[in-house]
């Protein structure tokens, strides 16, 4: 039996559950899961898991709608430190599934809807010393234990990966649409079973507190000039400046030539 | 799967034993269909209630101003726990030209202690708290799902609905549908003969952001009181009205268009309202508000003459889907139409499932139940009453008549001696080219309607 885990948090903003969601990312790990899943050719089933308030609870019926197997509720605040939330779900995973010993795969979504640090899935993968395959753009092609994915890397370069279980994937929301629920599935998901756990008290997130950009004041001196006008000028350098023009006719190859020039004679380049 | 056949039910079950069974299917969860699913459910009938927004309301959006009183049996005291923004205690109506207004305000505290009489709401917040209460007592709500399509049976009786979730037919034995105006459903169905434009106007809103004390301050109100005003004039020529609600911290300011005059003038609705609110009399109510939010919608305008229908072949039509919105002038009502009739269709279904016909026969009873309340008795009573507020006597000419005679009126001239208040209207009703003739037809009309 392979066992695919999915970890999402479900987030209401401003604590409206009226436009509560999972983020996109955490929606591509899911339908990533149930794609394996879907293709796989040994039994294959797919939990899903979920640490926060009792409104977790519709996070997870959604998912169980979509086509999860399985769902585990973890009871817990939901600004728990990302090390603390990563505890809390290797414990309850592994007290209350287990079965499922040490998960074949676990996905989760490279951020979730509240922006978190997306630190999440390497203390998971840290816990179950397992390896890991962060922040997916793409996953090109599997099989059950095995798939090739895209990473980006700064500057927008693209790492190309080859994985094989047991891994901690993260994935961005552009890796997989998650399918909507038939609706024989929504009305029966609203009965189904909900397995629960208790987080342990854990370390909190601290708030970071955003401000406008300031940038440090700087001394200068004084610019120069008699009048208003004279050191406004002065500080702009509108009237010293010269005026950088002129007219020609190239082709294109002698135009960028020229371009590339002139840049470098200005002192751009 | 839910499926609660009655007891002594002569009709089959589940007419497609692999779909979901329900036995009834209310579509759309406003106002209508809420109200709909908690008196089926209360009755014990098995209701799916289906949205097509993430939640109840919202996708919907109205001017501001309901009234409630009809929940008093469905939901007694709901002005304990309705989410409400003001109780309404003034009501305004204004008369504009260019640069006048003229003005009859009425404030009445009795309004603002239970049972009140009006009040601001949010649809997202009304609309869920309603189809919260159709889940309290039984009914299954399920969002973010739209109906498609009718399903019928060999002899043309509706026996479910198709929705656009993957396997998303729903098997049931009657649809109720609340799907609002311009209803896909009862068009499915045939119940409408034909769709005029000239029978719909269109609504338009900005949702401005005013602190709470500027609000109370400007409007003349105080802790949970709040202003109702309704426009006549001030929409550029377009033939429609306007109308200013308050609600805790926002300003409700819109304009209701007929479509043909809209498109034949070739003016922009947000135009309309940023002229209105540029208006000296409006101007200084709503400076300095952030536009938060702009909505549209039609607004079936022409009452009984436009009302499909109401009862087909297993299938009942409520609310706006059912053209049941009274736009009468100074009253535009359309949220206590649609929870009565949305009750009085439950009330009928349930009756006749329990009698084991659903057909159209079987379900006459709804109009009747219509008939003998104030939805159908209001439409009937007022049925002149939209053309005339729309004509382009009571648009164009009449404002500037009315302001025109009360500029006069209150006017101190001297050296002149004050007019004679006959000589005045009869100056100015031949200065705007107003027939006696025509005058007092409408005024026939009026008295007939409003009397
Ligand atoms: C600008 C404007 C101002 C108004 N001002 C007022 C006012 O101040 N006071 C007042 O009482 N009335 C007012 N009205 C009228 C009032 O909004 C309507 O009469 C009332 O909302 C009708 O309720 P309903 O339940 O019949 O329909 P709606 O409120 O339109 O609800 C229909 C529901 O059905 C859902 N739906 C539609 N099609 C489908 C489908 N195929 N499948 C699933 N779900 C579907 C919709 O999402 C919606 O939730 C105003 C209307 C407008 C446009």
């Amino acid at each position: 039996m392979i066992r695919i885990l999915v970890c999402q948090k479900w987030v209401a903003p401003e604590g409206d559950s009226r436009g509560a969601s999972h983020s996109p990312a955490d929606r591509a790990a899911l339908e990533l899961a149930l794609h394996i899943r879907d293709r796989a050719e040994d039994q294959t089933e797919v939990i899903v898991v979920s640490l926060g308030g009792p409104g977790a609870l519709h996070g997870l019926r959604d998912s169980l709608a979509r086509g999860a197997d399985r769902a585990l509720w973890i009871s817990g605040p939901t600004d728990l430190r990302s090390d603390a939330v990563a505890a809390a779900i290797h414990s309850a995973v592994s007290t209350h599934l287990v079965e499922i010993g040490v998960p074949d795969w676990v996905i989760c979504g490279d951020y979730s809807a509240d922006r978190g640090s997306g630190s999440v899935p390497a203390f998971l993968a840290a816990f179950w010393d397992a390896e890991q395959a962060l922040g997916l753009v793409q996953v090109t092609e599997h099989s059950a234990s095995s798939l090739g994915a895209v990473r980006r890397l700064d500057g927008g370069r693209r790492e190309l990966l080859s994985v094989s279980s047991p891994a901690v994937l993260s994935v961005e929301g552009s890796v997989a649409t998650l399918r909507r629920a038939t609706l024989a599935r929504e009305l029966a998901a609203a009965t189904m079973e909900i397995s629960e756990a208790t987080a342990p008290l854990g370390p909190r997130e601290t708030p970071v507190e955003v401000t406008a950009y300031r940038p440090r004041a700087r001394m200068l001196a004084a610019p120069a000039g008699q009048t208003a006008l004279e050191r406004v000028r002065s500080i702009t350098d509108t009237a010293t400046a010269a005026a950088h023009g002129e007219t020609v006719a190239l082709t294109p190859d002698e135009a960028a030539e020229r371009i590339l020039t002139a840049l470098r004679d200005w002192g751009y380049l | 799967m839910p499926d609660s056949p009655m007891p002594d039910n002569p009709m089959p079950d589940n007419p497609m034993p692999e779909t979901p069974f329900f036995e009834v299917v209310v579509v759309g969860a406003g106002p209508a269909g809420s109200c709909a699913a908690t008196v089926l459910a209360r009755r014990g009938v098995s209701v799916l209630l289906i949205e097509r927004g993430p939640f109840p309301g919202s996708k919907n959006m109205y001017g501001g101003v309901v009234y409630p009183r009809i929940l008093d049996s469905l939901h007694p005291e709901w002005w304990e726990e309705m989410p409400i923004q003001r109780w309404v205690t003034r009501r305004s109506t204004m008369v504009l030209t260019e640069n006048q207004a003229v003005t009859i305000d009425f404030r009445s505290q009795n309004w603002g202690v239970p049972p009140y009489n009006g009040a601001t709401a949010y649809r997202p917040d009304m609309d869920h708290w309603l189809a919260s209460k159709a889940e309290a007592a039984g009914a299954r709500l399920l969002t973010s799902t739209t109906v498609t399509g009718l399903i019928t049976d060999a002899r043309g009786q509706v026996c479910g609905v198709r929705t656009d979730r993957p396997d998303g037919d729903v098997a049931c034995r009657m649809v109720i549908a609340c799907d609002g105006v311009n209803s896909f459903v009862a068009k499915e169905a045939g119940l409408y003969p034909d769709l005029n434009p000239a029978n719909f106007t269109l609504g338009v809103k900005e949702t401005l952001g005013l602190s709470r004390s500027v609000i109370e301050e400007r409007f003349a109100v105080r802790d949970r009181e709040g202003v109702d005003i309704e426009i006549l004039g001030g929409t550029q020529g377009v033939n429609g009205g306007g109308f200013i609600y308050t609600n805790l911290d926002t300003l409700a300011v819109g304009v209701v268009l007929k479509l043909p005059a809209l498109a034949a003038q070739k003016t922009r609705p947000e135009e309309i309202i940023a002229h209105l609110k540029s208006h000296p009399g409006i101007a200084p109510l709503v400076e300095g508000g952030e536009i938060l939010e702009y909505s549209a919608h039609l607004i079936p305008e022409a009452g009984r003459s436009m009302m499909p229908q109401l009862t087909g072949e297993g299938l009942l039509v409520a609310g706006d889907a059912a053209a049941m919105c009274l736009a009468a002038g100074i009253w535009l009502e359309g949220v206590n139409f649609a929870m009565a009739s949305g009750m009085a269709a439950a009330e009928t279904a349930a009756e006749a499932i329990t009698a084991g016909d659903v057909s159209k026969r079987g379900l006459a009873g709804y109009e009747k139940r219509l008939n003998s309340s104030f939805v159908l008795a209001d439409h009937d009573k007022l049925s002149r009453i939209p053309g005339l507020v729309l004509s382009d006597r009571v648009q164009h000419q009449y404002p500037q008549m009315i302001a025109n005679v009360v500029e006069r009126v209150f006017r101190v001239d001297n050296p002149q001696p004050k007019p004679g208040l006959r000589k005045i209207f009869a100056e100015e009703r031949k200065r705007a080219g107003v027939r006696l003739r025509d005058l007092a037809r409408d005024g026939w009309t009026g008295m007939r309607g409003f009397g």
